[in-house]
């Protein structure tokens, strides 16, 4: 057992938890943050455990939660603003980006820290920046479609709030 | 897939305590941790069971690159992301940058670092192939607080094989800067994009002042038996200028010394078809921006 303290989705948290707890169930079992998913029984291959581990798009299923004691988390849950979609949410409404939106809170959080990195992404640049989420509903073109009329809303400062 | 119990969690922030922290240890009871995007599946899988883990990613002095004189030297928690994009690997060692960008996925390489990668060796793995075909040198420091320099061709033993023993810590892996141009170039062909290479070649290429090659190491991935040299298509580069004929005859003679194997992934055949067409545009690529 292990004391850990770490900011989720800017608030605090301390916990005492097994070593061998995985980051992923800590979220959801522990923090009762269930936007988080788990898609190939902690295999690493889905994506739809992605978060933000100090601002950086990983998988939740690849760390122990103890790991991320001192470190600062985003969760799909921390992607809006005071009950507002963010653009990336919106657009991925606009476009049809989702069918049945189990892979979705993956896809959202690497795209979101995918945005800040390639602001004016081509199709292919995202086709690449999606390797790591599987998607088994849409066929891709709606995602590809919304992650890029999320770059032009955030361009456009369509929003003020986060990617 | 979940791990089984782990006793301890360690989180050093200098070389000295992951030392005592190895040294408080039964061999076999501790396993190092850098960006655990391998090591993590083999606890999940329950391959590995370690008692003790010790967690790097505190140790900032592992997490530099730092461009001297003569050499290259990559902290061993430097992560893929940060590979792929170091201007510092621009000019001789863009074969690295090219294996790095390429490696899993974003997430993946958001957290995997050059260091993991090269102490598991995992068989069809791309940065060991990369990093012996850059001629890199495995910098460690083992319990007593020695250092201990390994270059590639002697630290790669096999399929999650290596030199390093249990109690060494790996600080960086170095590379020679060369005294006249050189190029590099890695590529790889897996069944989707970027996933672990069915074949993958590394090239890297030193061209006197008449751009005559004087010096070649290949390295090719994907053959079942971890990272390996290929000599033979490297003599066949001496004295040439990247002309299609020397660099079609060292792809042929690659595939005449080495076994390639029959597999899910793909027939021997198809490999070798691999091995010449891959290898032939990485060749190719490393003549071409040794020139440049």
């Amino acid at each position: 057992m292990k004391n850990i303290k770490l900011t989720v989705n800017g608030e605090k948290f301390e916990e005492q938890i097994d070593n061998r707890l995985l980051l992923v169930d800590f979220l959801r079992d522990n923090l009762s943050l269930t936007g988080t998913h788990v898609g190939c029984t902690y295999e690493g291959v889905c994506g739809a455990c992605t978060i933000h581990l100090d601002g950086d798009a990983v998988k939740s299923c690849m760390l122990l939660a103890v790991q991320a004691d001192g470190h600062n988390i985003t969760t799909v849950e921390g992607l809006s603003a005071e009950g507002s979609l963010s653009n990336l949410q919106q657009a991925f409404n606009d476009e049809h980006g989702l069918q049945c939106g189990y892979c979705t809170p993956g896809i959202l959080m690497n795209m979101a820290d995918f945005l800040t990195e390639n602001p004016n992404p081509s199709d292919e640049q995202i086709r690449h920046g999606l390797i790591g989420n599987l998607c088994r509903c849409t066929g891709y073109v709606h995602i590809v479609r919304a992650v890029k009329k999320a770059a032009k809303m955030l361009k456009d400062g369509a929003r003020e709030d986060r990617t | 897939m979940y791990p089984a119990e782990i006793k301890e969690y360690h989180k050093p922030d200098s070389v000295e305590q992951v030392l005592e922290i190895i040294a408080n240890h039964e061999e076999g009871e501790s396993l190092l941790l850098a960006g655990g995007q391998s090591a993590m599946q083999a606890i999940k899988s329950r391959m590995l069971r370690p008692q003790c883990i010790i967690d790097l990613q505190d140790l900032q002095e592992l997490k530099t690159i730092n461009d001297e004189s003569e050499t290259l030297k990559i902290g061993a928690m430097v992560r893929y992301c940060e590979l792929a994009k170091s201007s510092a690997l621009n000019i001789n060692f863009t074969g690295l940058k090219d294996a790095a960008a390429h490696v899993g996925d974003r997430q993946v390489r958001n957290r995997g670092t050059i260091g993991g990668s090269v102490c598991w060796n995992y068989a069809a793995a791309c940065t060991p192939a990369a990093v012996l075909a850059l001629d890199g040198s495995m910098h460690l420091i083992s319990s007593g607080g020695e250092t201990k320099v390994i270059c590639a061709d002697d630290f790669f033993l096999g399929p999650l094989d290596t030199a390093k023993s249990e109690s060494d810590v790996l600080v960086s892996v170095s590379f020679k800067k060369p005294k006249t141009r050189s190029g590099s170039a890695y590529k790889k062909w897996g069944l989707v994009k970027d996933a672990l290479p069915v074949v993958g070649i590394g090239a890297f290429v030193k061209l006197d002042s008449n751009g005559s090659c004087y010096e070649a190491r290949i390295a090719l991935t994907g053959m079942g038996v971890g990272a390996q040299r290929a000599t033979a298509g490297e003599t066949l580069l001496l004295g040439s200028d990247g002309d299609q004929q020397s660099i079609e005859a060292a792809t042929e003679s690659i595939c005449a010394n080495i076994d390639a194997p029959t597999d899910l992934s793909a027939t021997s055949d198809y490999r070798y078809q691999l091995i010449r067409s891959i290898g032939t545009e990485v060749i190719l690529t490393a003549f071409k921006r040794a020139s440049i």
